[in-house]
């Protein structure tokens, strides 16, 4: 056993969590930001395999399991921990609320290394108590937005874990296939248990009608804990989908497409910039989403391109709407304008990553996006509705990158370009600039040397002995579809944006299940009050009189005759008791005989 | 030597009780230390016959030189031995409590020797009519130390003890005669192989001599619904008699009560018959379920201890009828068990009663702080009668309720099971009474008028009568220690009598 896999990442982590919350805050965050960067380089180097096999609550569990898909995530963790963890310090997060993000961090880790069921829904629900605790901290309306938050997913992870149980009964044991003693098959049992896992993790990746908490809770707490919020749980929710879907699914992989295309038209609705950008976590998760759904070897290292890719952007682009949130005060696109003469580094960076989130040719999103769009059509069924070449799915993905280009040229357009703003405002601060130009130019490279990407992708998508379809991103007509897609954007935002600047609130399903709920929920416990009253009332009244008829049975058996002259009127005497005995023992005779 | 021991073990206290009649004609300080001198000469003997019979097995002894079948003879094996022992310490340990509680006269020494004599003899006797004979002196004696107290009441109580006990007693005598009738022996060792040879089990001689000698004992151990002496006779009876008589008089009765289905019927009689063992069983049944019902319903406690004993008899005697070792070394250890607690907790009451004039379950509200010692002893052996483990209620009711699994009697296992329930019942609402509850009766109030003033003797109370009480409360939990011994001892002896 090396140095390396001595520890699980996780306890690390967790202590760097506690020490950093008691530190100053400046030693704390430069302390917080170099452990997750040391784990970039900790996470290419591990051994791949089962580490740190032992029990846990009495089953076999892997604390530290090392293989090409939780490598990846690894190292994107430990690199957008470390940038968020700067950003958190030049954005004047204190230490305890780093502390908790850290924390959460810690147990992402030990999510996406565990090698059983067991550990991982252990973390997964972990992760949703340090997340709240990370929204909750902000105080204010993060509080109310974290208790939905909360509940959400503690029924997200209470119908995993019956999955889990399911999956165990089905092949009793919690491990992972590539886990020595693990079951023959990967991935989690067909029927219940798939269909449980599915709506489970699907409420951590937001499938449609269970996204709302996104939208909900990412705007309301600090910018820095956003940052951190964008992008652990959906990420790992997408590991997790791997993990309990190696093979993919029809249903998930449309439910991907559906999710490209439904966040991004929400995301259009908004004028909240972080509520615009989490709509967008919709959108790009379900590429992901889809394929993982897929399930070819292309689409699946697409798909975890695509999570390491959009990591990236997604984490930058939630740092420019913080620093414009920081500077300004002001969250809503409509009062934002013409900023990019104020703060041009900012106003680089969001460009940098609105164009490679939309996907435009020499960006990372780019690469990514165009693998499972090309695992779509290449490695996918037609589907039921193909539009001439374009595959059902594949021109889902497409639809989805329109909407995407659209919302994020609202986006710039409205904060960055549109007219004046009205004051002097300053750009950026040092470290903040720091932290949002690394990740640009990340993106940059990732998106020009793609080489750099598929190196650390599970499959070798250039090689035709792994995946079925070779991909190679530059090519003509992925270069035209690039920029028709642009076009289209700005198209499609110059036709819509009079109607949608006219637009008020889009109600989303939230507006419909928050007061199903809180009424539901309301009715319920005053239904059960209510109940509880009238049973306990008349228990009472029934056990006043057993008592009653229990401890003084003489006084209410004097009561019942109407006359208290008996004192002891059930104390038997000598002749009752003498009849009693022969009737007893005559009684006993004629038994016996 | 030692095989005259059984019939020392006899003898002495009835010289000793003599004693103390004739000297009190001279002074009636005499009767405590003859009491004590022979009690303490008793305990001796008592210890090295039960050392001897747990080391080499059991003695006999031929009384008068007439050899058994036709003469009388004592036999001492694990249990009875056991109990002679258990009945000697305790009346010795109750002789320290009658040193202040009294009643002092010289005739009551000698009724009190006079009952270890017959508890003895029917502990040790070997024979049936000869059992009968003790179980009459047992009763005498016991109707005598009753009636000791001076109010009226305990006069009444006596003669109720005394008509109903002298009936059971002679449906007992009644049962010997059937059984002479049958096989024309009354050696118990005889009788155990005649019955069954030369009548069968199920014939009509042996099933009345059956119904009527279990129901006559039945109504000494005071089985629901026979139980109807008993709660007046312990309530209204001087302290000292009180804690005397619930500790040995249905203990032994119920020891009696075994040796005849073990020594007498034998447990083939109980497989043959099995609606014999069923109406023992049912039996016990309701006096667990009823005499805790009962207890509960209490205002006094006294009355309160004596329907609970009520309820434990049922328990022991239901051990003895399931008939499996395991069940038979349960109910032992909880006859002797019980026997230590029951003594302890009546001894406690009237320590408890003489300091603050309390008697009532509400009058016990807050007394934990007046009299801190007997209070907490009270707990400690309330909840050993609960069956709280380490104390060695929990151990009897542990072997009971085993033996009843082992034998699938489920009816049988739920009872017990409820029963500790219920009796957790009434000792909870005492323990919560005497610690967490608000006073009713405060130091300064004098003990009220009407309150009942046992016997005359003042109302304090003696280092002696306090450590009685704290011992019983100790040998609770200490006698669990001497289970192991026990169970050897009657593992040693008793197979031939259950033939399992």
């Amino acid at each position: 056993m090396s140095t390396l896999t001595m520890v699980p990442p996780v306890v690390v982590l967790l202590a760097l969590a506690i020490v950093v919350s008691r530190l100053p805050r400046r030693v704390g965050h430069a302390v917080g930001a170099l452990v997750p960067a040391l784990a970039v380089p900790w996470a290419v180097m591990v051994p791949e395999g089962a580490h740190l096999q032992t029990q846990f609550l009495g089953f076999d569990a892997v604390l530290l399991n090392v293989d090409p898909f939780s490598r990846l995530m690894g190292i994107i963790f430990g690199l957008i921990a470390a940038v968020a963890v700067l950003y958190s310090y030049a954005s004047e997060a204190d230490t305890t609320q780093t502390g908790f993000a850290l924390s959460y961090v810690a147990t992402s880790f030990g999510a996406v290394f565990a090698g059983d069921w067991l550990t991982l829904i252990f973390f997964w629900e972990l992760m949703a108590v340090t997340s709240t605790l990370l929204v909750w901290h902000y105080g204010g309306k993060a509080v109310r937005a974290g208790f939905r938050y909360a509940l959400l997913h503690g029924l997200g992870g209470t119908l995993l874990m019956a999955a889990i149980l399911r999956h165990y009964v089905e092949v009793e044991t919690f491990l992972f296939a590539s886990v020595p003693g693990g079951p023959e098959t990967a991935g989690i049992t067909s029927g219940l248990a798939a269909a449980l896992a599915a709506i489970g993790i699907g409420v951590n990746v937001g499938f449609i009608g269970l996204h709302a908490w996104l939208p909900d809770t990412y705007p309301r707490p600090h910018i820095a804990a956003s940052v951190f919020l964008c992008v652990f749980t959906t990420k790992t929710g997408v590991y997790g989908m791997y993990r309990a879907f190696p093979n993919g699914h029809e249903a998930i992989a449309y439910m991907g497409g559906g999710m490209a295309i439904f966040g991004a038209l929400f995301a259009l609705f908004q004028n909240d910039m972080r509520r615009l950008l989490s709509y967008h976590i919709q959108s790009q998760v379900g590429y992901m989403v889809a394929g993982v759904g897929i399930g070819s070897s292309l689409a699946q290292a697409g798909a975890f391109a695509h999570v390491f890719n959009h990591i990236l952007y997604k984490g930058l682009l939630f740092m420019t709407a913080g620093v414009v949130i920081y500077r300004t005060g002001t969250e809503s696109l409509k009062k934002l304008g013409g900023l990019w003469r104020e703060m041009p580094i900012t106003a680089g960076a969001f460009s940098v990553a609105a164009l490679s989130i939309a996907g435009f040719p020499g960006f990372n999103g780019f690469v990514s996006k165009g693998i499972i769009i090309s695992g779509s059509h290449y490695t996918f069924s037609k589907g039921p509705l193909p539009l001439g070449e374009f595959y059902t799915l594949e021109w889902m993905l497409l639809l989805g990158g329109v909407g995407t280009f659209m919302s994020f040229i609202k986006f710039g357009y409205y904060a960055f370009f549109h007219g004046e703003y009205g004051s002097s405002v300053p750009d950026a601060n040092r470290l903040q600039s720091v932290a949002m130009v690394s990740v640009a130019a990340l993106c940059v490279i990732y998106g020009v040397y793609d080489a750099a990407l598929f190196t650390i992708l599970p499959f070798d998508v250039t090689s035709g002995a792994v995946v079925d379809h070779v991909y190679e991103t530059y090519t003509i007509p992925h270069l035209i579809e690039g920029v028709v897609l642009a076009a289209l954007g700005l198209i499609g935002f110059a036709v819509t944006k009079k109607p949608l600047s006219k637009l008020g609130r889009v109600p989303d399903v939230d507006r419909l299940y928050n007061p199903a709920v809180f009424y539901g929920s309301r009715s319920l416990v005053v239904g059960v009050t209510e109940l509880y009253a009238a049973v306990d009332r008349a228990v009472v009244q029934a056990t006043s009189v057993v008592t009653r008829t229990v401890t003084a049975p003489n006084d209410v058996l004097a009561r019942l005759r109407n006359d208290d002259s008996l004192v002891h009127p059930m104390r038997a005497g000598i002749g009752l008791s003498i009849l009693i005995l022969a009737v007893f023992v005559t009684v006993a005779l004629l038994a016996l005989s | 030597m030692i095989e005259q021991i059984p019939v020392l073990l006899v003898v002495l206290p009835i010289v000793g009780g003599a004693v103390p009649l004739v000297a009190s004609l001279v002074s009636d300080r005499a009767g405590w230390p003859v009491a004590t001198l022979t009690l303490i000469g008793q305990v001796g003997l008592a210890g090295l016959l039960a050392w001897s019979v747990s080391t080499s097995g059991t003695v006999s002894y031929a009384v008068g030189g007439f050899a058994a079948p036709y003469g009388i003879e004592l036999v001492v094996d694990g249990l009875s031995g056991a109990v002679a022992l258990l009945v000697a310490v305790v009346s010795l340990g109750v002789l320290a409590y009658a040193r202040q509680a009294g009643p002092h006269s010289g005739p009551f020494y000698g009724l009190y020797l006079l009952l270890v004599a017959g508890l003895t003899g029917m502990t040790v006797t070997g024979d049936v009519f000869n059992l009968y004979v003790f179980l009459e002196i047992t009763g005498l004696a016991a109707y005598g130390l009753v009636a000791s107290g001076r109010d009226a009441s305990a006069a009444v109580a006596a003669l109720k003890y005394l008509i109903i006990g002298t009936v059971g007693a002679s449906l007992y005598l009644l049962g010997i005669g059937y059984l002479l009738a049958a096989t024309g022996t009354l050696n118990m060792a005889d009788l155990a192989t005649k019955i069954g040879e030369m009548a069968a089990y199920d014939s009509t001689l042996v099933l009345t001599a059956f119904g009527l000698m279990i129901g006559g004992l039945t109504v000494k151990v005071a089985l629901f619904p026979l139980h109807t002496w008993q709660p007046d006779a312990y309530a209204n009876a001087p302290d000292t008699v009180s804690a005397f008589i619930s500790a040995l008089v249905s203990t032994v009765s119920a020891y009696a009560l075994a040796r005849l289905l073990f020594s007498v019927f034998t447990v083939e009689f109980l497989s043959a018959v099995p609606v014999a063992r069923w109406a023992l069983v049912g039996l016990a049944c309701v006096s667990i379920i009823a005499g805790s019902a009962l207890a509960v319903s209490q205002d006094s406690v006294q009355r309160m201890l004596a329907y609970s004993s009520v309820s434990q008899f049922g328990l022991v005697v239901a051990g003895f009828a399931i008939a499996t070792p395991l069940a038979v070394v349960g109910a032992t250890v909880h006859l002797l068990g019980h026997a230590v607690m029951k003594g302890g907790l009546f001894a406690a009451t009237g320590i408890i009663e003489r300091k603050t004039g309390a008697t009532t379950v509400n009058g016990y509200a807050g007394m934990g702080s007046r009299v801190p010692l007997s209070a907490f002893s009270f707990a400690v052996l309330s909840l050993a009668m609960v069956g709280v483990p380490p104390a060695v209620g929990f151990v009897g009711k542990w072997y009971i309720v085993l033996g009843a699994v082992n034998a699938e009697n489920w009816a049988v296992v739920a009872v017990l099971l409820a029963s500790t329930l219920l009796t957790l019942a009434y000792f909870a609402r005492l323990v919560e009474r005497l610690y967490f509850a608000e006073a009713t009766i405060h130091a300064e109030e004098p003990v009220p008028e009407d309150a009942p003033v046992t016997d005359g003797s003042g109302q304090a109370v003696s280092f002696g009568m306090i450590a009685v009480v704290v011992l019983a409360a100790v040998l609770a939990v200490a006698l669990t220690a001497a289970v192991p011994e026990l169970q050897a001892m009657l593992e040693d002896t008793l197979p031939p009598l259950l033939n399992q």
